[in-house]
C-alpha cells in the first residue's frame, strides 16, 4: 500500500523566474493538523498554489504526493479529485454563478452521485448553521460583492461540503473578527468530529498564532525565505506570539554562523 | 388571432426596387401604409447612406457586406401569430397590422407614427416601404392586461412586419415577441413601435431565435408618456446576420426605462446591437444592462448611447455593458457613450471587454471542475445577470439552454 499523507519533498518553485520555494519538506498525516507560520513574503501562499497547481507557479524540483498519488503530474481539478482542497486567501468572484449551484457542481465533481438533492440540501443547511450563515447566501453569486468575512465563510462552507482528504487553509484567519474566527474554528472542528471528515489532514497557513486557539495544531512549522527553518509542537506558536519572527530569524542566523 | 398572409404568387420581380413595390401594391393593395408613403420611404432607402458612427476616433459602420437584397422576393409570406390571452373582452385589441387600420381606424391613427420617424433611417424606410404583415396591440386606458400577449413571427423568405403597440393611460401589459425561422434563408426587415401613455406600464420581451440562415434588420422605437414605465428585455440568439436598433425617448416627466439585452455570436454569426435612451424631460430614469459575447468566428458590436438633454433635470441614467471573448477569432466591439447636456443629473456607465479570467478558472478547478466545465460555467454566469431580468423561469431556462447549445457547438 502506498504511503498515506500529503508528502512534500525538496519542493522548489518559482514565479515569473524568481525562486520562492527553496526546498520544502513536510508531511501532513491523515487526521493531523499542521500549522505553517511565517511572515509575509516567506513563501507560504506559493506553497499552497504550487501544491494545487496554479498555472503561474512553476515547480522546478522536488515532489508532492497525496496518499501515494503524484500531485504534480495532475491538472488542478484532478488534484481536487485526489482529495486536496485550498481555502483561498483571496477567493475569486464568479459573477452569475449562484453559491448553491456552485456547491452542487463541486460536490458532484468530487463525490459523484453520492447525495440526492434532498440530502444535499439538508447537508448545506447543517453546514450553514455551524457557520452562522443563513440560506440567503445560496442564491448570491460566488464571492461577488462579498465582504472579506463572507468570502472566508464561503471558503469554510466549501470545505465542509467537500470534505477533502487534505485541506490547506491559506490565511483563512486574516482580516476576520473574533465571531468569524470562531465560526471558522467551529467548521473545522465539526468536520473533524464527523465521520466524513475525521481523517482530513490540515495545513493551516497563518501569519498570526490566534487561529490556533480555535483549531489545535499537532505540529507547527516556521517558514522563512522559502524554507522551513524549524518545526515543533503547539508551544512553538506561543514562542512566535511572544517573541515574533525576528527571534527565530536571529536564532537561525546564529545557528548557521 | 392567426393570420397567415395569403400565399404570394411568386413575383417575377426580385429585389427592393420600385417595380417590386408596384408588384406588392398590385398584389396586396396598399394596406395600412398609403402607397405614396411607401414610395417616399423607398426613395429615402435608396438615398440614405449606410449608418456610420464615429466614437473616440473610431468609425463604427453597419457592416452590410453580407447583405444582398437583389434576390429577395417582397411577396414572400410571413407567418404571424398573436395570442391575446382572452383579453379582448376588456377592449384590448390584438390584430393583424394590415387590417388594424380598417377595423380600428381611430386607435390606429392615434398610435401609428407616435414613436417612429423613418425619415432619417435607411432600413426603417425600407421596412415601411414594403410593410406587409405585422401586429397591432392596443391596451385601452386603465386596463391591466395581466395575461401575456404573445406575438410570433416566422419569416420564410423576405418579410417586412410592422409591430405597433400602444398602452393607454394607467394601463399595463406584458408582451412576449418571439422570432423563429427554419433552416432556410430568410430576410426580416421590420419596425417595432411602442407608444406608452401617462402612467402606462409595459413589459416587452423579445426572444429572437431565428434560424441559422436568417438575416434581420429591426428598428424599434418607443415613446414614453409622463411617469410611464418600459421594461424591455431582448435575447438576441438566432440569425446569421442581425442588426437590431432600439431607441427609447422620454419626452415627458418621470418616465422609467429598463433595458436588458444580450447576444452570443457563435459560428459565423454577426450581431449588431444598438440601444439609445434619450432623456428629454425631468426626473426620467433609465437603466441599461447589456451582456455580449463571441465565440468561434462570431462577430458582435454593441453601441450603447445615453443622451440627457438640457431639460432633463434630475435625470438618472446607468449603462452597463460587458463583453466576453471566448475564442481567438471572435470579435466583439462594445462602445458605450453618455452625452449629457444637463447639470443636475446622475449618470453612470461602465464597460468591460475581455476573456474569462484565469484566476476564476483556477478557483473553479480547485473545486473539482475540469477546465472546460469551469469555462462553461463561468461563461453562462456571465449572461446570468441579464437572464435574471427576463420574466418567467420557463423562458429563463430556455434562454440558458440556447446559450449552452451555442457553447457546446
Amino acid at each position: 500500500m502506498a504511503e498515506t499523507g500529503l508528502r512534500i519533498k525538496g519542493l522548489r518553485a518559482s514565479v515569473e523566474g524568481n525562486e520562492i520555494l527553496k526546498g520544502i519538506d513536510l508531511v501532513v498525516e491523515p487526521g493531523s493538523v499542521h500549522a505553517l507560520m511565517g511572515p509575509n513574503g516567506s513563501g507560504k501562499s506559493t506553497l499552497a498554489f504550487s501544491l494545487t497547481g496554479h498555472p503561474s507557479y512553476l515547480v522546478t524540483a522536488g515532489s508532492a504526493s497525496l496518499d501515494g498519488e503524484d500531485l504534480l503530474a495532475l491538472a488542478p481539478d484532478k488534484r481536487a479529485k485526489a482529495g486536496l482542497f485550498l481555502s483561498f486567501q483571496y477567493p475569486s468572484a464568479i459573477p452569475g454563478v449562484a453559491v448553491g449551484n456552485f456547491l452542487r457542481s463541486a460536490r458532484q465533481a468530487l463525490h459523484p452521485g453520492d447525495l440526492p438533492p434532498a440530502k444535499f440540501r439538508k447537508m448545506i443547511y447543517e453546514k450553514l448553521d455551524v457557520l452562522e450563515m443563513d440560506a440567503s447566501f445560496l442564491p448570491r453569486y460566488v464571492n461577488d460583492g462579498f465582504s472579506g468575512g463572507e468570502k472566508k465563510r464561503l471558503e469554510m462552507l466549501q470545505l465542509a461540503m467537500l470534505a477533502p482528504k487534505y485541506a490547506i487553509l491559506d490565511e483563512t484567519d486574516s482580516g476576520l473578527d473574533v465571531d468569524a474566527l470562531e465560526a471558522v474554528g467551529a467548521t473545522v472542528n465539526a468536520l473533524r468530529a464527523s465521520e466524513e471528515g475525521e481523517r482530513t489532514g490540515y495545513l493551516i497557513i497563518t501569519h498570526y498564532p490566534r487561529i490556533l486557539k480555535y483549531i489545535k495544531a499537532d505540529k507547527v512549522h516556521i517558514m522563512l525565505d522559502g524554507a522551513i527553518v524549524t518545526s515543533g509542537g503547539p508551544e512553538l506558536a506561543d514562542v512566535i506570539e511572544r517573541d515574533g519572527y525576528d527571534h527565530i530569524r536571529e536564532e537561525v542566523a546564529g545557528g548557521v554562523a | 388571432m392567426v393570420s397567415l398572409s395569403e400565399p404570394g404568387s411568386r413575383s417575377a420581380v426580385h429585389g427592393v426596387s420600385k417595380a417590386a413595390l408596384d408588384a406588392l401594391i398590385a398584389t396586396h393593395g396598399e394596406g395600412a401604409i398609403p402607397a405614396q408613403m411607401r414610395y417616399d420611404a423607398l426613395a429615402r432607402f435608396e438615398e440614405l447612406p449606410v449608418r456610420q458612427v464615429i466614437r473616440g476616433g473610431r468609425t463604427w459602420r453597419q457592416d452590410l457586406s453580407k447583405l444582398d437584397l437583389s434576390e429577395i422576393d417582397v411577396l414572400d409570406t410571413l407567418y404571424a401569430d398573436a395570442v391575446s390571452g382572452g383579453l379582448t373582452a376588456r377592449g384590448v385589441i390584438v390584430t393583424d397590422f394590415d387590417t388594424a387600420k380598417a377595423q380600428f381606424p381611430e386607435e390606429f391613427a392615434r398610435a401609428f407614427g407616435a414613436a417612429v420617424d423613418t425619415r432619417d433611417d435607411k432600413f426603417a424606410s425600407l421596412a415601411l416601404a414594403f410593410q406587409h404583415g405585422g401586429t397591432f396591440v392596443w391596451i385601452p386606458d386603465g386596463v391591466q392586461a395581466e395575461e401575456p400577449i404573445e406575438i410570433c413571427y416566422e419569416p420564410s423568405g423576405a418579410a417586412f412586419p410592422y409591430t405597433l403597440v400602444a398602452v393607454g393611460s394607467g394601463a399595463s401589459a406584458t408582451i412576449l415577441e418571439r422570432i423563429t425561422s427554419d433552416e432556410r434563408a430568410s430576410f426580416l426587415c421590420g419596425i417595432g413601435e411602442i407608444v406608452l401613455g401617462e402612467h402606462a406600464s409595459l413589459r416587452y420581451t423579445i426572444d429572437q431565435s431565428a434560424g441559422p440562415a436568417s438575416r434581420a434588420i429591426l428598428t424599434r422605437r418607443a415613446a414614453l408618456g409622463k411617469d410611464a414605465t418600459l421594461t424591455l428585455a431582448l435575447a438576441e440568439l438566432g440569425g446569421e446576420h442581425v442588426v437590431e436598433r432600439i431607441r427609447v425617448v422620454q419626452r415627458e416627466h418621470g418616465g422609467n426605462v429598463e433595458i436588458t439585452a444580450f447576444f452570443f455570436a457563435n459560428g459565423d454569426q454577426h450581431v449588431d446591437l444598438e440601444t439609445e435612451v434619450v432623456h428629454a424631460a425631468g426626473a426620467t430614469r433609465s437603466g441599461t444592462l447589456v451582456r455580449s459575447a463571441g465565440t468561434g468566428r462570431g462577430q458582435g458590436r454593441y453601441l450603447g448611447n445615453i443622451k440627457i438633454l438640457k431639460a432633463a433635470h434630475g435625470a438618472d441614467a446607468t449603462l452597463r455593458d460587458d463583453a466576453l471573448l471566448l475564442s481567438q477569432e471572435a470579435h466583439v466591439d462594445s462602445i458605450p457613450a453618455l452625452e449629457i447636456a444637463a447639470n443636475d443629473v446622475k449618470a453612470y456607465h461602465g464597460a468591460t471587454v475581455g476573456a474569462i479570467s484565469e484566476d476564476e478558472i483556477f478557483y473553479a478547478q480547485t473545486r473539482g471542475l475540469s477546465r472546460p466545465d469551469a469555462e462553461r460555467m463561468i461563461a453562462l454566469g456571465f449572461f446570468e445577470p441579464a437572464i435574471a431580468r427576463f420574466p418567467g423561469e420557463a423562458l429563463r431556462e430556455r434562454l440558458r439552454a440556447a446559450l449552452v447549445a451555442k457553447l457546446d457547438l
